[in-house]
């Protein structure tokens, strides 16, 4: 199983290179092939941002659902990233 | 020095409004500073229907009460959302006895709620745009690199 991980960056951010260092170092730990993600400029995707309630950068979204906002541990990233890659097909609405 | 009165204290002097019976009675000028609308457009809105008859006192002045401030405020608030006259006064007659609505007017009320709703949604989506904005534009020190950005895009 996959998810797909989005980070929400700006230029003017100082904690979004942090959590992309935070993002490439799970990936590697945890099997890059499981963790499809991408770093999303929210200054290109305004409306996107937007829709998925975007409110500050950093942020991160994990299969289309905003889970975090700011710069969360690294342990917290893993334990989410976890639950969603052992969790049943649709079962992580929350 | 001059005795004359404030600003202030006319404007105090005019929430004195009489009690009668419980009900608050105001004049057409202590209306039009509760609500901003003119004394024209008071005595227009009373000469269209949307206020009932206004009472009035021995010597013909109008006693408004809190009743129509509620109803002015209902008024003021559909004229922000675009509604008509037309509708705003079947929508009054429905505020007046929801129970007894026609038909009509019951499928009135339901269009503009869903129109209500529709604005909201619009409202909140802007809200976070603007928010977000704000966010971005904080963390920097020289002016707000993002709008210009977007502005270009």
């Amino acid at each position: 199983m996959t998810i797909k991980v989005e980070v929400f960056a700006s230029p003017s951010c100082g904690q979004c290179g942090r959590v992309i260092d935070l993002l490439r170092q799970l990936a590697k730990e945890m099997s890059a092939d499981r963790i499809d993600w991408r770093e999303v400029n929210v200054v290109d995707e305004f409306d996107y941002a937007v829709e998925l309630g975007v409110l500050a950068t950093p942020a991160i979204a994990i299969d289309g659902r905003l889970r975090f906002t700011g710069l969360p541990s690294i342990n917290a990233l893993r334990t989410e990233f976890e639950r969603y890659l052992t969790a049943e097909p649709g079962t992580n609405s929350a | 020095m001059s005795t004359a009165p404030s600003t202030t204290e006319r404007s105090s002097k005019s929430q004195n409004h009489k009690q009668d019976a419980g009900q608050s009675q105001y004049r057409i000028g202590e209306m039009s500073c509760l609500t901003g609308l003119t004394a024209d457009t008071l005595r227009y809105y009373e000469k269209i229907h949307l206020l009932r008859p206004v009472s009035r006192s021995a010597s013909g002045i109008r006693a408004y009460d809190d009743h129509d401030l509620s109803r002015l405020r209902f008024i003021q608030r559909a004229k922000a959302m675009n509604f008509s006259l037309e509708e705003i006064a079947r929508l009054l007659e429905m505020r007046e006895d929801p129970q007894h609505a026609r038909d009509e007017v019951r499928e009135l009320t339901h269009r503009k709620l869903d129109e209500v709703e529709g604005h909201m949604k619009e409202l909140e989506t802007l809200r976070k745009e603007l928010t977000l904005l704000l966010n971005l534009c904080r963390s920097t020190e020289a002016g707000c690199p993002i709008i210009e950005d977007l502005d270009r895009s």
